[in-house]
Order: structure tokens, then C-alpha cells, then sequence
């Protein structure tokens, strides 16, 4: 008997660890700053990127380093994914690192909370110099009365395309396509090559795109602002997609990470029954996708397919800094954020590769160092997005996510047949307006 | 005066006692206890991570009867459970008794076979599994070896992704087998002598000496494991995280979603309740059975 409860115990114990789990996660994730005694200062920067931003963001912080001795950095750095989980747990155990890469879409939840320090007093007494930034940039990290992060760079959704096939095959891309226009193009790639066509997989964004078109908000504060027959079109892309063979099967996304630059099929899967021909990203991913392509494959940059792509483009903060609530240090934090906003060395390092400097000295003096693909996403967004965009919609709420997770479920369930479009655009309608008011 | 009376009380027998569990104590009370205290607080508050929690009663808790989700992944998590861990143990059974002969060469066989259980629920390995499964990946490549030329998305099908994970656990044999290899060794041999000099088969010693004896073992195997098997979580989240259609979806990818994906943390913490109230039953049940078929005389 003796034995039999020893071993319950020992079972139970294993039990707690599950329930532990939830409420003691965060200690893996940031620290907050520490000081030592002679006066050294760590700091944790934290951002989600890829190969090539960590490596040129490390740069960046090593420079700073050299320029004020006893600073220190630790950087930490996730897929998008895994770093909004690792942020929230961390801002749970108040242990938020000292300056956070944030974005258009999480920024309301975390200012809301309280979980960002108010940069307005660091702008005003000249520690972050915005002299030459403009006002609009600046004012896109508002939330309320105070500016919670400082924007690093303007972007733009923006479709990649594997060139040197259609090339090849003498299929040639224009801008600002029509939906119907890049359908015909998916079934002629199809057709001629047998490459597919990966319709933003795993993309929260693409259905706001696409709703755009047609005047609807997916993502309003308290609903979803989108009328069943738009979401019907929507699903039935795919529908059809399956169905005429061009777009690529869902299976090939249970072996890759999602939202991986270095793992999206356009690059990494050569195959073309697993390869797709384009890759819905954005401008800031170019120069990650380019060196993430295989050798030979030319990459070319166009926009998103849409109804109407004028009225559903926009541009957009690339992503911010914050400093969070948790520094003990956020002095020291804004200091780094003028630098990186304002020193000319830092940006010859990280070269636009969030996006193009918001100092417009500062990227007038960068450009010469600029490689071959920033100029292009230089042009791109000066010439093809800028006149022919609306502005983005506000930014989504917290129970947001809950819906990117239902809409994820909903274009599976349809590319494997289980449900049709229309039940689709009825179902995205039943749950996710419940998750939006809850 | 005060000195002396401090070290009356480390003089006593039960301060020793008390001093050296101290460690094991704090690391109960710290890491186990009030974390549980603070997921039960939780589980009865709304709460998104973000701001402070507030409390909402049971909310939570009857929540979940409305949520179909919630099913799917208790549904996939038995599944799971109830298909992988027999035929671990049935595997590890197997190899245990093959590796019973002591030659000189049984050392390193014991030592490879328990190499999967040490790694095996590493992410590396995880990432290798999904490499393997992957279109292009090992098992296609070796099936076109024998002439079978496929490229089946086995982690892409809903009927054969749980099976990748199921074969994952089996694969993972080793602890299991190692603690069956030491109470076979346990066995008289006596027994078996006697037996033969009765005429008995070797299956019929097997399944008349070696197996009732080994019923204990079976027992604590399969308790331990059936835990292990319900709180599975790195297999799923990052081979197939929870793909396709949430039919890989075990219960606690399902948790750590709802607790730090959609910042329903309350929520998730309840479901954490949920499920040491389910593998409570789950091992009480095994309990309940234990005295029909489990042979404790020893030996």
C-alpha cells in the first residue's frame, strides 16, 4: 500500500509540472536590465527577423558597444511567431526585455497595458533627435497622447516571384495585378512548368488585403467588418485552386516553419510540385529572400493581387522600437534608439534592411552603400506602391490572433476538401465574431 | 546565551532531517507548489497576460463545453496515448528480452537502444522527424529503394500525421526497456529450470512464468508512461504543430495556444486543471485495476 502511495504522489508530481507550466514559463525569456557595481549596463534587445537581419542587427549592437564602453547587449532574437509567445510571457514575469522590436499590429495591446515606456519626454529633452523625421512616421507609433515606439523604416506588402522561370517561359508580371489577372498567370505557371502557387499561407494580412478591395475591415475593434459574399470569393480562391491543380498542396506546409523566409517554397523546395512561383512578403524580406534563394534563381519584386489593388495596397510602419516598462535603464535604451535612428555608422550596418531610414539625412547618406536590392525596394515603393495605395487599416485588436488561428483552420479545411468556400465564409463568420467581441 | 539556544535546536535529530530535504522542500514549495497555486488562481480569472488578471469564477471552466476544439485535442491526446504508450511498452518488452543474454557485445547493444529515450523528446530530434516524413525525406527515399515510388505527404495527411508521432514515442523505447530488463534478470532461474524439466514449451514459459512475474513492472511502466504520454508536447508543436486540421493537436499545444498564442491565459490555465483531473482518473482507474491482474507476491 505503502508502495501504491508513493507511486500516486510521484504521479501527481509529475502532474503539477503540467499545471506549473502555465504560470511559471516566463523564466527562459528576457531579463531585465542588469547594472553592476563599476557602472556597466546591460541591455536585452530583442527582435524576430532572419538570417540576414540578426547578423547586421548584431553588428549594429557590437559598434554601440565599442562606442560607449560598459555597455553591453544581450540579443535575443525568434522566428514571428515564437517571439509574440516569448514577449507575452516575458512581460508576465515583468522581465520584458529593455528595448523591443514591435509591431503595427501588437503595438495597441502592449501601450494599452501599459507595457511601454513613453518616449514623448525622451523626444522633447533631444535624447532621440527627430529633427529630421517626418511628423506622419513619428506619429504612426502613437497610441493615446504618448509615442510608444519610434518606427524604423517604411514597408510595403510586396509579392517575389521566381523570374528566371517565367522568364524562361515567357510569362511576364506587371504591377499592380487584378485578381483575375494573376489567376490567369497561377494556371499558365501551371500549366507550362507545373510550379504552383502558395496564396499566403499562414498570412493574417492577405484576407485584410483582399477585403480592402472591396471597403471591408476584417479586423474591427469589437467585429469582423467583412460581408459573407467577400469572404466566400476569398475562400473560394483556394477552392478553386485546389481544384484546377495550381495551388499548392497545404501538406507541403506541415514540414516547414511557417513564416520562415528560409523555408517558404518559393526558396526552399525545388521540387515544382512542391515549389511555388511566388511568395507574398514584404519589402523588408527582399534582400532575405534573395540570399535565401537558390543559386541561378533570379527573384523579382511586385505587389499583391487583389480586385482592386489601389484601394487595397498601403504602406505601412515596417516595425518599431520600444523601450518596455520593465528597463531599469530606459535611459540608456532611448540613447540606443537615437542611435539607431540617427547615426549614420548604424545604418551603414543595418542598410534599410527593416526598412528605409525615417531620418532623411540619415538615408540620403546611406544610399550610396545601399546594395542593388534596397534600391530596387527603394523604387518599388516610391513608384509602383506610393501612388497606388489607400491608407492601412487601423490596427487589429488583441482577440485578433484568435481569428488569424480560425482563418489559418478554415483555408485548410477547404484545401483538403472538407468543407466548401461558402460554409467557410459562414463559419469565419459564426466563431471569429464571437472571439472579436469576447 | 542566544547562541547556545540556536544550537540546541541544530543539535536535535529532526533539525538534521529537516536541513538536508530543505533543498528538495523549497524546490516543492517554489517550483511546484505556488506556481500550481497561482495556475489555479488563474484558471478562475480572466486574464490575457498583458494586463492583471480579474476574477471571473468558474467561467473558464464551463467555457469548454462549448468549445469543440477542446474535444478534438482531448480526442487526439487519448488517441495518442491509448495507441502509443502499449505499444511502446509491447516493443520495448520485445527488445528487452532479446538483449537478455549477456555476451560480450549486449553492453553497447543496451546502451544504442536507450539512446532514442535520452534524446527523444529533444527538439533536435523533433526537427530530424520531420526531415524524415518530409516529401522528399528519408522514408519516401527508401520506399522508392523497394520499388514503392511515392511522394505521400505523410505529415500532410490527416490519417498518417498522428501515426509519425505515435512511431516517434515507440521509437522512444528505452527507459521502459531498461527497467524490464533489470526484473527479468530478477526472475529465478529456477523457475525456468523446473519448467523445463516439466516439458513446457518456451512460450508457455514465457507466458506463465515471465509474464506474471513481471506484472509489477508492467504496471509501473505503464502508469508512468500513460502520464507521459497525456502531457506530450514538444512531438506535436514542432513536427507538425498540430497539423493538419488540429488532428495532431494534443491537449497541451492546445493549452500553450490558447495561454500565449490568443492571450487567453486563464483559459489555458483551466485547462491545465482540466487535465491533471484527467490523468488523475486515468491513473486511478489503471489503479483500480491493478488488483485484478497484477501478481505482487514477488518472487
Amino acid at each position: 500500500m505503502k508502495k501504491q502511495i508513493s507511486l500516486v504522489l510521484a504521479g501527481m508530481m509529475a502532474m503539477g509540472m503540467l499545471s506549473a507550466c502555465d504560470g511559471n514559463s516566463g523564466g527562459t525569456s528576457g531579463e531585465a536590465t542588469t547594472e553592476t557595481s563599476d557602472g556597466a549596463v546591460s541591455l536585452t534587445f530583442s527582435w524576430w527577423g532572419n538570417q540576414v537581419r540578426n547578423e547586421r542587427t548584431q553588428a549594429a549592437l557590437d559598434l554601440y558597444s565599442e562606442q560607449n564602453p560598459g555597455v553591453t547587449f544581450d540579443a535575443q532574437f525568434a522566428e514571428y511567431n515564437d517571439y509574440w509567445n516569448k514577449l507575452a510571457t516575458a512581460s508576465a514575469g515583468n522581465a520584458l526585455p529593455d528595448i523591443v522590436q514591435m509591431d503595427y499590429s501588437y503595438l495597441e495591446q502592449y501601450a494599452s497595458n501599459g507595457l511601454l515606456v513613453d518616449l514623448t519626454p525622451y523626444i522633447e529633452n533631444g535624447t532621440i533627435k527627430t529633427d529630421n523625421v517626418d511628423q506622419t512616421i513619428l506619429d504612426s507609433g502613437k497610441s493615446g497622447d504618448g509615442i510608444y515606439a519610434l518606427c524604423n523604416g517604411i514597408n510595403a506588402p510586396a509579392m517575389f516571384y521566381n523570374k528566371t522561370l517565367l522568364d524562361e517561359n515567357g510569362i511576364t508580371i506587371k504591377d499592380n495585378m487584378t485578381m483575375d489577372e494573376f489567376l490567369d498567370v497561377c494556371r499558365e505557371v501551371y500549366e507550362k512548368t507545373g510550379y504552383k502557387t502558395n496564396l499566403a499561407y499562414g498570412s493574417d494580412a492577405y484576407i485584410d488585403y483582399y477585403c480592402r478591395a472591396y471597403d471591408e475591415i476584417v479586423y474591427e475593434s469589437d467585429s469582423l467588418g467583412v460581408s459573407e459574399s467577400t469572404l466566400d470569393a476569398f475562400y473560394s480562391l483556394y477552392e478553386d485552386g485546389i481544384k484546377e491543380g495550381w495551388l499548392i498542396d497545404p501538406s507541403v506546409f506541415a514540414e516547414v516553419t511557417i513564416g520562415s523566409v528560409e523555408q517558404d517554397p518559393l526558396v526552399y523546395n525545388s521540387s515544382p510540385d512542391t515549389a511555388s512561383w511566388c511568395f507574398l512578403a514584404y519589402t523588408n524580406q527582399y534582400a532575405a529572400t534573395k540570399s535565401a534563394a537558390p543559386e541561378g534563381m533570379e527573384i523579382g519584386i511586385t505587389t499583391w493581387p487583389s480586385p482592386d489593388p489601389t484601394k487595397s495596397d498601403y504602406l505601412k510602419p515596417s516595425q518599431f522600437f520600444a523601450i518596455s516598462s520593465d528597463s531599469a535603464n530606459p535611459d540608456e535604451a532611448a540613447k540606443v534608439l537615437d542611435f539607431i535612428t540617427n547615426s549614420v555608422e548604424c545604418n551603414n550596418i543595418l542598410l534599410a534592411e527593416r526598412g528605409v531610414p525615417i531620418n532623411s539625412s540619415v538615408s540620403d547618406a546611406i544610399s550610396e552603400n545601399l546594395t542593388e536590392e534596397d534600391r530596387e525596394v527603394i523604387t518599388f515603393i516610391d513608384e509602383v506602391v506610393t501612388p497606388n495605395c489607400s491608407t492601412i487599416s487601423p490596427p487589429a485588436p488583441t482577440a485578433a490572433s484568435e481569428v488569424y488561428n480560425l482563418n489559418d483552420l478554415l483555408i485548410e479545411q477547404v484545401c483538403y476538401g472538407q468543407i466548401t468556400a461558402a460554409d467557410a465564409a459562414k463559419q469565419m463568420l459564426e466563431e471569429g465574431n464571437p472571439m472579436m467581441a469576447g | 546565551m542566544k547562541n547556545n539556544s540556536i544550537r540546541k535546536t541544530l543539535e536535535k535529530e529532526s533539525a538534521a532531517g529537516i536541513v538536508c530535504t530543505l533543498p528538495f522542500t523549497l524546490g516543492i514549495l517554489l517550483f511546484i507548489l505556488v506556481p500550481m497555486g497561482i495556475s489555479l488562481y488563474y484558471s478562475l480569472c480572466d486574464y490575457n497576460i498583458l494586463s492583471p488578471p480579474t476574477f471571473v469564477g468558474l467561467d473558464n471552466y464551463v467555457e469548454m463545453f462549448s468549445d469543440e476544439t477542446f474535444f478534438k485535442a482531448i480526442g487526439v491526446t487519448f488517441f495518442y496515448a491509448l495507441i502509443s504508450v502499449p505499444l511502446r511498452l509491447v516493443f520495448a518488452l520485445i527488445v528487452a528480452m532479446l538483449l537478455l543474454r549477456t555476451t560480450r557485445i549486449t553492453g553497447f547493444y543496451r546502451a544504442a537502444y536507450y539512446l532514442p529515450s535520452i534524446i527523444g523528446g529533444s527538439v533536435a530530434v523533433s526537427i530530424l522527424w520531420r526531415r524524415m516524413f518530409a516529401v522528399d525525406g528519408v522514408v519516401n527515399n527508401l520506399l522508392g529503394l523497394i520499388g514503392i515510388d511515392t511522394r505521400f505527404a505523410w505529415l500532410g495527411d490527416t490519417r498518417t500525421a498522428i501515426w509519425t508521432l505515435i512511431l516517434l514515442a515507440v521509437w522512444q523505447f528505452g527507459s521502459s526497456m531498461l527497467i524490464f530488463l533489470s526484473s527479468l534478470k530478477q526472475i529465478p532461474t529456477t523457475l525456468y529450470e523446473a519448467a523445463r524439466v516439466d516439458g513446457a514449451s518456451r512460450p508457455y514459459q514465457f507466458f506463465h512464468i515471465t509474464l506474471p512475474l513481471l506484472t509489477p513492472t508492467i504496471f509501473f511502466n505503464l502508469v508512468m508512461q500513460m502520464i507521459q504520454g497525456f502531457l506530450a508536447f514538444t512531438q506535436s508543436y514542432i513536427i507538425t504543430q498540430g497539423k493538419p486540421m488540429n488532428s495532431t493537436l494534443f491537449y497541451t499545444v492546445y493549452m500553450y495556444k490558447q495561454s500565449f498564442e490568443f492571450k487567453h491565459t486563464g483559459y489555458g490555465a483551466a485547462l491545465a486543471w482540466v487535465m491533471l483531473v484527467i490523468v488523475g482518473i486515468i491513473t486511478w482507474i489503471l489503479f483500480a485495476t491493478k488488483r485484478f491482474w497484477v501478481y505482487e507476491d514477488g518472487v
